[in-house]
């Protein structure tokens, strides 16, 4: 049996890595080509590939932190920094698309009539489905907090059942957003407006779309028992991508929705 | 920016909260936090939601239905290049009754919303009629009977 003198996780080699790089890379470059050449080929490929190494690379950890206890005091301080880190990249990345939105609304182009919005695009009511969108999504943050509090005191059942409520909600939001999708007045190809509009919420509901699967994994794992009372990172990392998902849309929806209208 | 507070709160309150019940001999006080979150979530939250579903489906009600005027503006409705599905011209979340295609006139969509509005009332008229037939056979049964 092997022994360390450190409370580190030495990882054992893993193809996962390699597998995930070349499927990012036929995403990519399939995505490209499905645009300009109708191939849907090397996109359908690379998304394949990836959904198999994140299923695969993420049993993985789970099997090494929950089942061969690798997963040491030190060893979660560092994945907390990672998780940290990660979601601050996404903020960055959000950063941007608002970017975009401010450059745009703040100084209006005479081609869009020097008003936003501009002129011939009637935006959604901020106090109909967006205002319903808010309550869910904030709703959700209560419920997925309620859950965390039931993890950490034990309360089993409970932690099921508000982790349940959290994915429901989550459910519910991408629905509304669908049907606001498909009744909006505007499309993507509406000038700046479109774009910033489709690109900034389009993303936002992809990552809705990821935390819940996220936070759907973390109900699993937790009816099968893997979290404890003093030990269940997978589920705070969830939790904490989840907030960030609803602060960004606070964000879109004081922006683009109640500004920009 | 409250919710950033909060947000930033979360992320340290839950190392924090694992010291402390690592420290603590028995977590008694944690017993409370999980109750008082359960309240809201029920007494605050949801109720907020359902607030909110009301407030939308009345304010629905009241929409007019009908279609502001096609103008054919030269920067909406671009076409610079396909779309890389169907026959490149429809958006991926295209809606005939509320999204006019470039080449479209005010006619297209009200024409579509016309056939439908006129599809609609027809199967309507119909299943009232059916409804009125069983109804009636009813009435005429226990008048009878």
């Amino acid at each position: 049996m092997a022994h360390q003198v450190h409370a580190y996780h030495m990882v054992d080699p893993s193809p996962w890595p390699l597998t995930g790089a070349v499927g990012a890379l036929l995403l990519t470059s399939g995505l490209a080509i499905w645009m300009h050449f109708h191939n849907m080929t090397l996109l359908a490929l690379g998304l394949i590939l990836l959904l198999l190494t994140m299923y695969q690379w993420w049993r993985d950890i789970v099997r090494e932190g929950t089942f061969q206890g690798h997963h040491t005091p030190p060893v979660q301080k560092g994945l907390r920094y990672g998780m940290i880190l990660f979601i601050t990249s996404e903020v960055f990345f959000f950063l941007g698309f608002f970017w975009a939105f401010y450059h745009s609304s703040l100084a209006p182009t005479p081609e869009l009539g020097g008003c936003w919005p501009p002129t011939g695009i009637t935006p959604l009511d901020p106090f109909e489905v967006p205002l319903l969108n808010t309550a869910v999504l904030l709703a959700s943050g209560v419920t997925v907090t309620w859950a965390h509090h039931s993890i950490m005191e034990g309360h089993r059942k409970e932690a099921i059942q508000s982790l349940t409520l959290t994915i429901l909600l989550g459910f519910y939001f991408t629905f509304l957003q669908a049907m606001e999708y498909y009744e909006a007045p505007f499309t993507i190809a509406d000038g700046v407006y479109g774009s910033t509009f489709f690109v900034a919420t389009g993303f936002h509901g992809l990552h809705v779309i990821i935390g819940s699967t996220f936070l759907a994994i973390c109900l699993l794992r937790q009816v099968l028992y893997h979290f404890t009372s003093e030990h269940h990172f997978g589920f705070e990392a969830a939790a904490w991508y989840w907030h960030f998902v609803d602060v960004v849309w606070l964000f879109l929806y004081i922006s683009i929705y109640w500004w920009g209208s | 920016m409250a919710a950033f507070g909060r947000f930033s709160q979360v992320l340290l309150r839950s190392s924090l909260t694992q010291t402390r019940r690592q420290l603590s001999a028995a977590a008694g006080h944690g017993e409370q936090s999980g109750k008082t979150w359960k309240i809201l979530t029920f007494v605050v939250a949801l109720p907020g939601v359902g607030v909110c579903m009301l407030n939308t489906f009345l304010k629905e009600q009241h929409h007019s239905h009908e279609q502001p005027e096609f103008v054919p503006y030269t920067h909406l409705r671009i076409r610079s290049k396909r779309f890389p599905w169907g026959d490149g011209n429809k958006s991926l979340f295209h809606n005939p009754h509320v999204n006019p295609l470039p080449d479209a006139s005010k006619s297209q969509t009200q024409e579509h919303c016309a056939n439908r509005c006129k599809h609609f009332v027809l199967v309507l008229i119909s299943a009232s009629q059916q409804l009125l037939r069983k109804r009636g056979f009813s009435l005429w049964f226990s008048a009878n009977h």
